[in-house]
């Protein structure tokens, strides 16, 4: 029959190219995974192109980028929004313009020495770079030695516990290293995006309530804050948003129930300050 | 020698009159759409979350997994895998490289490597697990048998009848996808770099050896593992189809291994022997694009060795069955 002919050197054909070129494949990809070979590729080399974020049309239109810690992330508000999905909220509010929020950088349990090299990172510097606000908050951690800490002492069933767990003094021991190293981060956040309005948010003391740590706790915080102004009011668009005496003695109504991280309506009362300086 | 190719030929008749392949064909073209529209919608909505910025997109994925890094809840396992992901994004990012550039070439390349497992050695079966139980379902093996020809050369020229549909299938699902896809996406993006090369040693991935290979290279060494896979699974449904009498009976068995093998390697990290069955062995891709294997001490050698032995042993054991066996009844 004609039309078996036809089909049998069709399909005998078409199989065999087929096979061949799948063989080929087969080979390449044996060779290529035992025996990798690095190249320069020259796509390395290609610069960042600037996606005209500083053009006049880009001015109806704010670019928020958020970095740093729990805080920024949002740990603690159950709506996930955090202030920086609230600053947005209230910025655009307020403004009237299209606010976007182009990425929240926030990693739990960040301190200012994991922020550093996370500054050096291509894509970060993309992020800050393209942001006309960008919004800062760390330090908490290398004060409190991480929320998981805190969280540890908070559950302690007496206070001598938790007089061991977090040691008074050594809250103020770690002071001296971690406010340089936040003068670093400052400054090089400036560096990369020297036309965008820096927000760092101030710390506040979520231990005011334990006996022990009370007094101690509001020295650090505030010692803190001090050396971050320091900084921070050598430039021009760059600011520090006081959450201090907002939690100073509010806690039970601002903070979640991990007893470190502000709930949702502490992080609205953040955001809504936030919102105020930039205006 | 005579009579071996005359046998192939009438196989392969057989096969497209019974219009087997036509089926495969209708599957891939009726499912790559459902994927492919799937896969613009959510394209879509990531792309209006980020304004279209790429580099927002991956900075975001890698945040995000750095965030789960730090939670007790994930499991060891999961954190090694991120971590890796979230070094091989950096590089992506450090390099400019889009690593999800939306064109037809790498919806063609992320389906691949996702139907590796499943949904090709599912069209393979569609032809191997009836090539021999067909025949006897329908009697036609003692027509077959009764002719003056040697009984291992009448299973030859089907295994090498199935062998040239399984070349026939990857490819054309490779087609179809591109072109499908290309409609939707676009057909450029074959010379994109893809970063092959991440040496993974515990949890860390080693870069020296990392390099970009252009797309259509990549895509012709998928094609090259997915035959291989495709060859594996052909042998072991052919074998199937030689030991059971009916076609169903016959996918039934090959589509419990398979289902088993894509359970096993979500949850078999702690059964260590595992890595000896062959459907744990088939993600063959995840060596080329640097996927940490799911068992520890499994690599490339080591799946192509379990695989070949597998198949290998299939073939044996439908060879001897098939000329000792009485199978007129």
């Amino acid at each position: 029959m004609n039309s078996s002919k036809w089909i049998w050197r069709i399909v005998s054909m078409v199989s065999i190219v087929a096979t061949v070129l799948l063989l080929v494949g087969f080979v390449y990809a044996i060779k290529d995974i035992q025996h990798p070979q690095a190249e320069q590729t020259a796509s390395t080399a290609k610069p960042q192109e600037n996606t005209g974020a500083k053009s006049p049309d880009a001015q109806k239109e704010i670019k928020i980028a958020v970095i740093g810690d729990s805080l920024a992330k949002g740990t603690g508000d159950n709506s996930g929004m955090g202030f920086a999905r609230r600053t947005v909220a209230e910025l655009s509010k307020d403004t009237g313009k299209k606010v976007t929020l182009l990425n929240n950088l926030g990693i739990n349990g960040l301190t200012t020495t994991g922020l550093l090299p996370k500054l050096e990172e291509r894509g970060t510097q993309y992020v800050l770079g393209q942001a006309d606000i960008i919004l800062l908050s760390i330090g908490g951690n290398d004060l409190f030695q991480g929320a998981d800490l805190a969280a540890k002492g908070i559950s302690g069933t007496s206070s001598t516990a938790t007089g061991q767990e977090m040691d008074p003094k050594d809250l103020l021991k770690g002071l001296p290293k971690a406010s340089t190293q936040l003068k670093a981060i400052l400054e090089r956040l400036r560096a990369l995006n020297p036309d965008a309005w820096i927000v760092y948010v101030g710390l506040y003391n979520p231990f005011g309530d334990i006996e022990d740590l009370k007094i101690p706790g509001n020295q650090a915080v505030s010692s803190w804050n001090q050396t971050a102004l320091e900084t921070i009011n050598k430039y021009s668009s760059m600011t520090l948003v006081p959450t201090f005496d907002l939690f100073q003695h509010n806690l039970d109504k601002y903070l979640s129930t991990d007893h470190f991280h502000p709930n949702g309506d502490g992080y609205q009362q953040i955001a809504e300050r936030i919102a105020q300086g930039i205006r | 020698m005579i009579s071996l190719l005359p046998l192939i030929k009438n196989e392969t008749i057989k096969i497209i009159k019974k219009k087997r392949f036509y089926v495969i064909l209708l599957i891939l073209l009726v499912l790559v759409p459902i994927f492919t529209y799937a896969q613009m919608r959510s394209a879509e909505r990531t792309r209006e979350k980020f304004h279209g910025d790429w580099r927002l997109e991956v900075q975001q994925q890698i945040t995000d997994n750095e965030n789960s890094l730090g939670s007790d809840r994930v499991p060891d396992e999961w954190k090694k895998f991120r971590k890796i992901f979230v070094q091989q994004l950096q590089y992506y990012l450090d390099h400019d490289v889009n690593p999800n550039e939306p064109n037809g070439v790498t919806f063609t390349r992320e389906f691949m490597s996702n139907s590796i497992t499943l949904f090709i050695p599912l069209l393979i079966m569609a032809i191997a697990s009836d090539i021999v139980s067909g025949e006897r379902t329908t009697g036609t093996i003692k027509m077959l048998l009764t002719r003056p020809v040697k009984r291992w050369k009448v299973l030859l020229s089907k295994l090498v009848t199935l062998f040239m549909f399984t070349s026939l299938i990857v490819v054309s699902a490779f087609v179809i996808t591109y072109v499908i896809s290309g409609a939707v996406f676009g057909y450029k993006g074959f010379n994109l770099p893809v970063f092959t090369g991440f040496q993974i040693t515990g949890s860390d991935v080693d870069l020296a050896a990392v390099h970009g290979v252009p797309q259509w290279k990549y895509l012709l060494m998928q094609g090259g593992l997915v035959w291989f896979v495709s060859l594996t699974v052909a042998s072991l449904a052919f074998m199937v189809s030689v030991l059971v009498r009916s076609t169903a009976a016959s996918i039934v068995v090959m589509m419990a291994a398979l289902i088993a093998g894509t359970i096993l390697t979500n949850m078999a990290s702690a059964w260590n022997s595992a890595k000896y069955l062959f459907m744990v062995n088939l993600e063959l891709t995840d060596y080329l694009s640097g996927t940490p294997a799911p068992i520890e001490g499994m690599n490339l050698t080591f799946s192509l060795a379990v695989l070949s032995i597998w198949a290998l042993a299939g073939l044996i054991i439908s060879f001897l069955v098939f000329t000792k066996r009485d199978i007129l009844n």
